[in-house]
Formats: C-alpha cells, sequence, structure tokens
C-alpha cells in the first residue's frame, strides 16, 4: 500500500505534524500514524463523505456572487496544550489591552495625552467614528467578540499576524468543520482527546446578554442583525441565530422609535436589548454613516447612545484594528497593562516615519506590503513573489499614500499535512483563534479557524483567495477536567443512562404472516395515494 | 463690553406629499465657552417628538429626535438666550514654533487635514505661503483673513451649500460659508490649527435693547495660537458681543443646523428664519 | 415573530402547494391526453395554460411539449413548477435559522438536484413526464413530513400551513375551472380526481361510480379529504384563530378570517344542486377569496416599511451674511 506521506518535503518551515519527514513531532504521533494507515482510496471515500455532508446541509460560502462548499481539508491541525495555553493567555491579553484602548479613544483620550500613540493616527484612520465618541456601553464590554489571526513562524513562534475587532467571521465553520470531522473520521476522535467547540454559541448568547443595557426589563431580547441571504457570510448568521435561539433580523425587521429599538413582528413592535451585527459600521445607521444604506436600521446608534440598546460589537472598533494602529499594540498592552505581550508581532514598518519608507523602498522586493484597512487578503503584495511592475508601481503608491499602507518581514507560515490529489503535501496555514469577552473575563474558544494555503508555496490563506481550511484540534491536557467529555461535550456517562431505560415499546405486530396476507389481498383499496 | 442676546432660529421644511418617518438631529444650541455663557436654551420639534439631547465629538449640543407621526411640515425652532463677550485681539505672543511644536501638530492633527469643503489644492499652497509669510501666526492669520475678503466677492446665490472652498475661489464668489472654507485652507495649509465655527451675527452695531431684528446665520473661523482665537474673514471685524457661538468642527459638515433622513415625498419648501434680540 | 419571517413561511407553504399541484395537473392530463388520441391536444393545452393564468400564449405551437415548457420548466414564469420550487427554497434560505434544519436540507437538496432533473424531463420529452412529476410529489411530500415532525407548533407553523391550505383551494378552483372550460367529450372526472390524489378517496367515500356531480361535491365539500376545499379553507380559518384568537365577545375582527369564513360558509350551507348550477361563479368566487385573504394576512402580519428608499433632508441653504 502507497504511504499517503510519499515524497512530503520539508522546507525551510516550521512543520507541524513532522521534524522531519520521518519524525512526526510528539503530538502528532498518534495522528501521523493513523494517516499512514490509510489509503488513497480510503481517504478519497471519507471525503467524499464530508462533501455529501457539508453540501447537503447547505454550508457554503459565496465567492464573486457564487455559493461554494466550504472547503474543509480532511487532515486536523493539533495544537498541543501547551502551545495553547500561550495562545490563550496571549489573545486574551491582547483583547484586554485592545477594550482599553478603545474606551480611552472614545472617552478620554489619555493615551493620545501622553503621546503613546499619535492623535493623528487616530484622526486619519477611516474607522474612528467621531459620531461613536461619548457612547457608553452597559459593561465597558467593546470588543464582543474577536478573531486575533496568528501565524507560526519559522522557530514554531506563534505571532499575531493582525487584530480583527469588528465583525470576525468564520466560527461557523469552526463548530461545522469539527461536526463534519466527527463523521469522516469517528476513530480519530477515540485516540485524541479534542477539546470542544459546539459551546461556542452558548457562550456567545451568555455574553451578549451580559452587555444588555441596564434599563432592559427581564430576560433580555437578543437579535443577530445581517445584511441578508446574499451576504457572504450568512451562512454564519443564520447558524448563530439559530444555534443561540434568538431571532436572525435583517434591516427592514427593525425600527426606531422615540430612542429604543423594536422589531417588527406579527404581533406588533416588540423591543430588542442587544444587537449582535453583522453588518460594517458604515451600513449600521444611515443617518450617520451611509445615507444610502438599506441595510441596517436609521436612528439605532442614537438608541445605544440614550442607553436602550447595545451594540456588539461596537461602533468604531475599527480604529484599534487596522494594519498601522497594530503596530502599537505591543505598546499598548505595556501602556494599560504593564506587561510585556506574550504574543508577539509579525516586525512591521510603518511608512509614515521617513526613515522606515526609505528602509522599506529599498526593500519592497523582500517584504509584503498591506492596505492599511482593507481585509481578506485584498490588496497585498507579497514582494518576492512580485514582478518588477507590481514592485515599481507599489513604491509609486506607498509614497503617494504613506499612511495607507504597512511593510511586513515575510514570514515562512508554518506548514501542515494537506489533501492535494490522493497524498499529502505540505501547506502553509494560519489560525484564527476567537475570543468571547463577557465583562468578566475573555473567553477564547478552544480550537479556531486554521486556514491553509492550497496552491503549492502561496502564503495568501483567506477563503475570498481560494484558500482552504482545516478542523483545528486543540489537545485536552492531563487536567481531569475534560476527562470525561467526548467531542460534543456530551457526558460519556449519557450511554450508561441510556441502557438504564425500559425498553422501546412495539406498534402492531407486522410480521411475516400479516405481510403476506396483505400481499394476497389484490382487491382491496390500493395503499398509496396518486 | 458684555451683550444679552435672545436667538429664536426656525427651520420650517414643506414637503410635496406626506412624510412617514423622519429621523433628524438638530444643532442649534449656543455652546458654552469662556467668551460665552448660554442662559436659556431650548429646542422644539413639530410634530412633537421628544428629543434625545447629547453633546457631540465636537462639544456641540445635538437634539436627535424621530417622527413617526404623518407629516407635511417639519419645523425645528432653536431658541436661546446667551451672554456674549466682547472682542479680544489676538495673540501675539504665540510664536511660530509653538504652533508648529510636534505635540501641538499631533494634538490638532485633524484640524489640519483636508477636508471635502476644504479640500487640498496645489494654488492654494503656494498662495498661502506668500499671504501668509509673517512674523508671527497672528499676523499670518490677519493676512490671511484680510486676502480672503479681497479675493473673493460676497454675494449670496452664487454658491450651494455644498460648494468646496476650491470652487469657490475660482468663482470668486460665495458667502460666509465659503469665506470661512477657504480660509480654512490657506491656515491649515500654513500648519495653523483652524476650526470653521457656525452661529450667528447681530446685525447692529448699536442695537436697541427689546428690539427684535431679522438676523442670519452666520459662520466664521477659529484658529490656535496658544489658545483658540476667533476671526471673522466675511466681515473683518473682529469677534465679538455681537456673535453668538453655536458649533465647531473641521468645516460644515460638522455642524450642519439640521441634518436627517425620511421617507416620504420631496422636499417642496424650505424656509429659514433667524430673529435676534439684544435684551441687556 | 419576525413579520418577514412569516411571510417567508406563508410563501413556502404556498409556493410547495404550488409546484406540487402544477406537477399533479400536468401528469394527469398529460397521461389522459397520451391514452386517448381522440383528444384534442391544442384544446386541452389551452385550457390547461389559461387555468394556469397564462393568457399570452402562442397559439400556433400549442402542444404538449410546449405547456409542459411553460407550466414545469419555466423560470419566467413566476408559477411553474421549477420557479415555485426555486421561490420555496429562496424564501427558506432567507429563515434558515427558524425552520428546521432537515426542512431547509430537503428545499436545498431538492433545488441542487433540480437542474439535472429538469435536463433529463427535457430530453426525455413529455410522454415521460410523470418522473419528474413524482420526483416534485416526492420532494413536497418530504418537507411536508420533515415540516410536520420537526418543526415546533408555533406562529411559524401555522404561517406554513396557512399558506399552503389558501393555495390548495385557490388550486382547487383552478383544476376545477379546467374541467368546466373542456368540452363534455373530453371531461372526464376520474382524471380530474386523480389530479387531486382523490381518486380512491372518493371511491372509498362512495363505492361507485365517478360522476360529475359527486366528484365536484367531494373535492369542493368533503369534510374529511384534506384536499377538498372545503377542508382547506377550514384550516386556514383554523391557523388564522390561533394566530390571533378573539378577545371580546364581537367575533373576528381579523379581515383574513372573515373573508375566509365567508367562503366556507358559502360552501358549507349551499345545495349541491345550486352549487353546480352556478359553478364557475362559485369558482371564480373562491379564487378571488384566496386572493383577498392573502392581501389581509399581509396586511395584518407581515408589516412593511411604507418606502425603503431615505431621502436625505436637505441642509440649510447657504447662510447670508447680515447687512
Amino acid at each position: 500500500m502507497e504511504d499517503l506521506f510519499e515524497g512530503y518535503t520539508i522546507g525551510p518551515w516550521w512543520d507541524e505534524m513532522l521534524e522531519s519527514p520521518s519524525y512526526p513531532r510528539k503530538a502528532s504521533l498518534g495522528l501521523h500514524e493513523a494517516l499512514r494507515s490509510l489509503s488513497a482510496a480510503d481517504l478519497e471515500e471519507r471525503c467524499a463523505e464530508r462533501d455529501r455532508s457539508f453540501r447537503d446541509r447547505g454550508i457554503t460560502f459565496s465567492l464573486s456572487g457564487e455559493e461554494r462548499p466550504f472547503p474543509l481539508d480532511p487532515v486536523p491541525r493539533l495544537v498541543s496544550a501547551d502551545e495553547w495555553a500561550v495562545i490563550e493567555s496571549g489573545v486574551a491579553q491582547r483583547v484586554r489591552a485592545l477594550e482599553m484602548f478603545l474606551a480611552d479613544v472614545y472617552g478620554r483620550g489619555e493615551v493620545l495625552k501622553d503621546g503613546v500613540v499619535p492623535r493623528r493616527l487616530v484622526a486619519t484612520s477611516r474607522h474612528f467614528h467621531r459620531a461613536a465618541a461619548g457612547i457608553e456601553t452597559p459593561n465597558g464590554v467593546r470588543i464582543h467578540v474577536s478573531g486575533i489571526d496568528l501565524v507560526r513562524d519559522a522557530t514554531g513562534e506563534f505571532r499575531v499576524l493582525e487584530d480583527n475587532l469588528r465583525i470576525p467571521s468564520g466560527v461557523s465553520y469552526v463548530v461545522e468543520n469539527r461536526r463534519t470531522m466527527a463523521r469522516v473520521f469517528p476513530e480519530l476522535f477515540v485516540s485524541h482527546r479534542v477539546r470542544p467547540v459546539a459551546d461556542y454559541p452558548d457562550k456567545l448568547l451568555a455574553s451578549l446578554k451580559a452587555a444588555s443595557p441596564r434599563r432592559a426589563r427581564g430576560e433580555p431580547t437578543v437579535v443577530v442583525l445581517t445584511p441578508g441571504v446574499h451576504n457572504a457570510a450568512y451562512f454564519e448568521h443564520s447558524f448563530l441565530a439559530r444555534q443561540m435561539g434568538v431571532e436572525l433580523v435583517e434591516g427592514r425587521d427593525l425600527v426606531c422609535r422615540q430612542n429604543t429599538l423594536y422589531m417588527r413582528t406579527t404581533g406588533g413592535e416588540q423591543r430588542v436589548d442587544v444587537v449582535y451585527r453583522r453588518i460594517d459600521d458604515d451600513y449600521l445607521d444611515p443617518l450617520h454613516f451611509r445615507s444610502d444604506s438599506l441595510l441596517g436600521s436609521a436612528g439605532l446608534l442614537n438608541v445605544a447612545r440614550a442607553g436602550n440598546v447595545t451594540i456588539a460589537n461596537a461602533v468604531g472598533n475599527g480604529v484599534a484594528d487596522d494594519k498601522l494602529a497594530y503596530t502599537y499594540v505591543p505598546a499598548l498592552i505595556d501602556y494599560y497593562l504593564g506587561e510585556r505581550p506574550i504574543l508577539a508581532n509579525v516586525p512591521t514598518y510603518r511608512l509614515e516615519e521617513p526613515d522606515q519608507l526609505e528602509h522599506v523602498l529599498g526593500r519592497i522586493g523582500e517584504l509584503v506590503l498591506k492596505p492599511v484597512d482593507a481585509s481578506g487578503g485584498y490588496g497585498l503584495l507579497i514582494g518576492p513573489q512580485a514582478s518588477e511592475e507590481e514592485i515599481d508601481a507599489a513604491a509609486v503608491a506607498i509614497r503617494a499614500n504613506p499612511r495607507s499602507w504597512v511593510a511586513q518581514e515575510v514570514v515562512q507560515l508554518s506548514t501542515v499535512p494537506t489533501k492535494v490529489g490522493n497524498h499529502l503535501e505540505p501547506r502553509h496555514v494560519d489560525l484564527r483563534p476567537f475570543a468571547i469577552n463577557d465583562g468578566e473575563r475573555v473567553w477564547v474558544l478552544p480550537g479556531g479557524l486554521t486556514r491553509v494555503a492550497l496552491p503549492r508555496g502561496s502564503l495568501v490563506v483567506n477563503s475570498s483567495q481560494g484558500g482552504g481550511s482545516k478542523d483545528t484540534w486543540v489537545l485536552a491536557s492531563d487536567n481531569p477536567h475534560f476527562g470525561g467529555r467526548d467531542v460534543d461535550g456530551v457526558e460519556r456517562t449519557a450511554a450508561a443512562a441510556l441502557a438504564a431505560l425500559p425498553p422501546y415499546g412495539a406498534g402492531p405486530d407486522l410480521g411475516p404472516a400479516l405481510a403476506a396476507n396483505q400481499q394476497q389481498q389484490q382487491s382491496g383499496p390500493p395503499c398509496s395515494a396518486g | 463690553m458684555s451683550w444679552r442676546i435672545a436667538t429664536r432660529h426656525v427651520s420650517s421644511y414643506r414637503y410635496a406629499s406626506t412624510v412617514f418617518a423622519s429621523y433628524n438631529e438638530a444643532r442649534m444650541t449656543p455652546v458654552a465657552s469662556h467668551r460665552q455663557s448660554v442662559l436659556e436654551s431650548h429646542v422644539s420639534i413639530r410634530p412633537t417628538a421628544p428629543p434625545l439631547r447629547y453633546v457631540d465629538y465636537w462639544a456641540t449640543t445635538v437634539y436627535a429626535f424621530d417622527v413617526h407621526e404623518p407629516h407635511d411640515n417639519l419645523v425645528v425652532t432653536g431658541s436661546s438666550v446667551v451672554e456674549t463677550a466682547g472682542a479680544e485681539v489676538l495673540n501675539e505672543d504665540a510664536g511660530w514654533e509653538l504652533v508648529h511644536r510636534p505635540d501641538v501638530q499631533d494634538r490638532y492633527s485633524e484640524l489640519l487635514l483636508p477636508t471635502p469643503y476644504a479640500p487640498l489644492e496645489p494654488a492654494l499652497r503656494d498662495l498661502a505661503h506668500d499671504v501668509g509669510t509673517s512674523e508671527t501666526p497672528a499676523q499670518a492669520v490677519a493676512s490671511v483673513s484680510a486676502w480672503v475678503r479681497s479675493a473673493m466677492r460676497y454675494e449670496p446665490g452664487t454658491t450651494q451649500v455644498s460648494t468646496s472652498a476650491v470652487e469657490a475661489w475660482r468663482q470668486g464668489s460665495g458667502v460666509c460659508q465659503d469665506f470661512a472654507h477657504l480660509t480654512l485652507v490657506l491656515l491649515r495649509e500654513l500648519g495653523i490649527p483652524a476650526r470653521y465655527t457656525s452661529g450667528y451675527l447681530h446685525p447692529r452695531v448699536a442695537a436697541a435693547i427689546g428690539e427684535t431684528v431679522k438676523g442670519a446665520s452666520h459662520a466664521w473661523v477659529e484658529a490656535w495660537l496658544g489658545s483658540w482665537q476667533p476671526v471673522d474673514p466675511t466681515n473683518g471685524e473682529p469677534v465679538g458681543e455681537r456673535h453668538v457661538t453655536v458649533a465647531r468642527g473641521r468645516d460644515y459638515a460638522d455642524v450642519a443646523p439640521l441634518h436627517g433622513l425620511y421617507h416620504g415625498g420631496a422636499l417642496e419648501d424650505l424656509e429659514v428664519t433667524v430673529e435676534l434680540t439684544r435684551v441687556a | 415573530m419576525l413579520s418577514r419571517i412569516a411571510e417567508s413561511l406563508f410563501w413556502v407553504g404556498r409556493y410547495l402547494e404550488r409546484a406540487e399541484d402544477t406537477a399533479r395537473i400536468l401528469d394527469v392530463q398529460i397521461h389522459q391526453l397520451l391514452e386517448d388520441a381522440t383528444n384534442d391536444e391544442a384544446l386541452a393545452s389551452n385550457a390547461l395554460l389559461s387555468v394556469m393564468g397564462i393568457l399570452d400564449a402562442d397559439e400556433a405551437q400549442l402542444d404538449l411539449g410546449h405547456v409542459t415548457a411553460l407550466l414545469a420548466f419555466d423560470t419566467a414564469q413566476p408559477s411553474s413548477i421549477v420557479s415555485s420550487l426555486v421561490g420555496a427554497r429562496e424564501n427558506a434560505r432567507g429563515i434558515r435559522e427558524t425552520i428546521s434544519s432537515e426542512l431547509w436540507e430537503c428545499l436545498n437538496a431538492t433545488y441542487v438536484a433540480l437542474d439535472q432533473r429538469v435536463a433529463t424531463a427535457r430530453a426525455i420529452g413529455p410522454h415521460a413526464f410523470f418522473r419528474f412529476a413524482k420526483f416534485v410529489k416526492e420532494r413536497v411530500a418530504i418537507a411536508a413530513g420533515l415540516a410536520d415532525a420537526t418543526m415546533s407548533r408555533d406562529d411559524g407553523w401555522r404561517f406554513l400551513v396557512l399558506g399552503r391550505s389558501l393555495e390548495r383551494v385557490d388550486m382547487t378552483a383552478r383544476l376545477l375551472s379546467v374541467r368546466l372550460s373542456l368540452p363534455e367529450s373530453m371531461s372526464d372526472w376520474v382524471t380530474t380526481l386523480r389530479c387531486c390524489s382523490a381518486h380512491e378517496a372518493y371511491l372509498r367515500t362512495y363505492h361507485g361510480a365517478v360522476d360529475a356531480e359527486r366528484a365536484t361535491e367531494f373535492l369542493l365539500l368533503d369534510r374529511l379529504f384534506p384536499r377538498s376545499a372545503y377542508f382547506a379553507l377550514a384550516t386556514a380559518e383554523s391557523c388564522l384563530v390561533e394566530l390571533d384568537p378573539d378577545r371580546g365577545r364581537l367575533g373576528p375582527d381579523d379581515e383574513a378570517r372573515r373573508i375566509l369564513g365567508r367562503a366556507r360558509a358559502a360552501l358549507e350551507y349551499r345545495r349541491i344542486g345550486e352549487l353546480l348550477d352556478e359553478l364557475p361563479a362559485h369558482l371564480a368566487a373562491l379564487q378571488r377569496s384566496c386572493s383577498e385573504a392573502t392581501f389581509a394576512v399581509a396586511g395584518r402580519f407581515f408589516h412593511h416599511e411604507p418606502d425603503l428608499e431615505w431621502r436625505p433632508e436637505v441642509p440649510s441653504p447657504p447662510i447670508v451674511r447680515s447687512a
């Protein structure tokens, strides 16, 4: 039988499964062995099962207006308990610092007065919304949900690539990938203690309820606000609403009336306390932002200002997550928390600073250039893969508008074995862990979206740019807390409880004798209609 | 010398057909400052709607309201009583080194950057340096203001509410809004932080107490010269007891007296009146 | 529940019923024409099209292929089978979080399979239309079964059933109309009953041969058969009662209930002879009631923005300097 790893090579980067082509890393021993025992035909069969499962459940994303099944690679990515501990504390630390930064920027502005972050950075940010100044959030949380994108460098160290504090997406794929993997590779879950991800919606709902305005009476009404069916992430919006058991609303379902938000129901207007919005700031409230927007609800921002609704995530978070603000996050962690960053940034150059600009202009071919306020991998220039013309054009562009760009050192992203054709090859990956802040603590979902750059050698992992995904398995430590649970978070003892139930009741006997009787009975009425 | 002035600012909108829903923000409340105290202020809305009152990023008082009752007319009235102070001379003490100091430039960076109404314009860049090269920033402010008055003919109706400083300058005419925007372009070009200021101007230098006169909305500029100093490029007169300050911002867009949205018929008629009464 | 979602559920119900009923009608009519060569294909085709609301068809090419293309496969025809299934799926897509995953997956899988099924059905031609009809009927039956088994009996369910019931009344009225528009020689009541899957139930009920009077009576008035106009009207009415129970002693203040209640009473308390004498008028009234009831339901439950366009309030005119 041919080995799926036949011809697997390791380049000058960190391979997460293999130290060398024949030596798996300790945490991957079991997975590696299991994969080696599979034939190409076995793997193909399981992938077919995966595709059926996704297609029938309609788990898709839109690419240029076309619905495609979300591409999940069958080989999971493993993160050991020790590695996860670093990620978890590092992400939480970052979110805490960024929360304080946002509260400061939309409040007293101490960090600007103290010169830690130039006011100019804030004033020129496309996502700094003066209309949000002075809006206080009921429990002080602005970053209810965040996605902190991590990459792993050639030494195996996790680094932060960017922060997503507005409407980070992808968590539904984390949960659905896991559901699918449990069907495709059930035996792997028996041999690995993988921490569950299915409780994400519960945690999200709890944090949204905790953010409810104090004036809300009784159980707060939470809704998910979607741009609608045609949005690329609609599946996720619907998924979250359903899993949380709350209404999925569109802008046209909402109406602001005298500084209170209502949704239009068949029983009349019903008050809404918390809006988990999946609409960009620009479209959220045509009164304050784009007046041509039909997606949001006019007056929403002032309802929040009046303290009658909580918008999650808060309006204006983008000022803290553009790629220029990113360069200040280590300084913010020091300023607000007096701590050293647990997760380092990727070395990044600010082009507004003349010496850094000159340095970068001389090295465009070796660096990655990123527009500061774009996301989804759009507008990216990877120096080592760019043509002369592209590099020249980039030089002109950054000279013309240095505020709009940052330059980063190329990180040789780590690789994970990935199914390509009928065998496995190394492909570069990143990781987006999701963090939820309920005001008491920052909880990091043990898992996250691992995105894979599918073309050989590619470093661009965005699904909008032809990337795929992997199920991310955070392995449980020896902590007994995780011991008794299987992948869906169900206590194993449930099976024992079932065994104690009385046997099923049975209907009237339709055994062979009666069946034969029916077959002889040709003259009676037919048994099926039409 | 200080004056006490009662203001009444009425905007009446009449629509071609019934409006079903309308969301608005009114910025019609004078701002308290070291040269102006606000004794009374009130904004009323017809059809009646309970407003949300808040202070925005620029320290302007805003009345936000929504009207759901079907209506053909919307009338927003801002009334106030303020006490204004006499004119001050521009602060000559502040030198260029203070105004151009990096921390000052950073602190006021958003009041130094181009805006849609006061955009970047290469031709004005050279002009700013020709006009504004002076011993002190205060002299530069005075000469820019004088130059704007010489370059622009005051002529209502030649510009729209949406006209930019550069468009107005090219045609050589406009109203106080255009004078103020053009002044902002030049001052910012010289590195002097400058903000758009809106309010009312009492038309009579020797106003009789108790006499109500037809006034108007007005706009001028404040420049940072160690502290904020007002200058009125339209009149060329010192900003003093006749000026009532309502709002400040980067340009007109930040201070528009009424800003909003509605469902329903086109606007048929808009009537704006400002009445000013010196009461003491 | 959200008005928009209620409206979508209502239309999921209507579209599914429409797809199924159209498939049934086409299936049986095609079968009948193929069985008996003496039937006038053009006449039957014309009757079918007019009853389905397609009036501007090209008379010259009225054959089964053309009729099938229009009523089954044409995506430009809003009430074709394909359009109805797409419409049901599109409405369900916007409310995925409200209906069960199973129901959504069923509607989605139907949609995904549709292209292939249509291509095959077109390639084979109308004589094998029964295969496509079977596919449609089965998929709709599965959807109905899944809805029945997985949806809570809440308002969402009621709107779904309300939509389905109104469509059923409408389609039954249309079916009887097509019967009336054909000459007596072609008027085969067995076929008509089979369109509604009512033939067997009829035989069990009347224990005898099919005749026009009893068939019409059965399809309009039977109290127990779920596809009779009476049964569907009563179901729709009970949905409305549950959606908005009577609060006072004055009876329903719901316009849709009044419309449906009157339509039901008009059937319930009329002698069959009277009904038959003025059947075309009664059928037209039934269809009108369905459309008026839909309008009333929309007015009561499906609240919309009066106008989705926002106009910016015109800012004050350029400021004028005082004299």
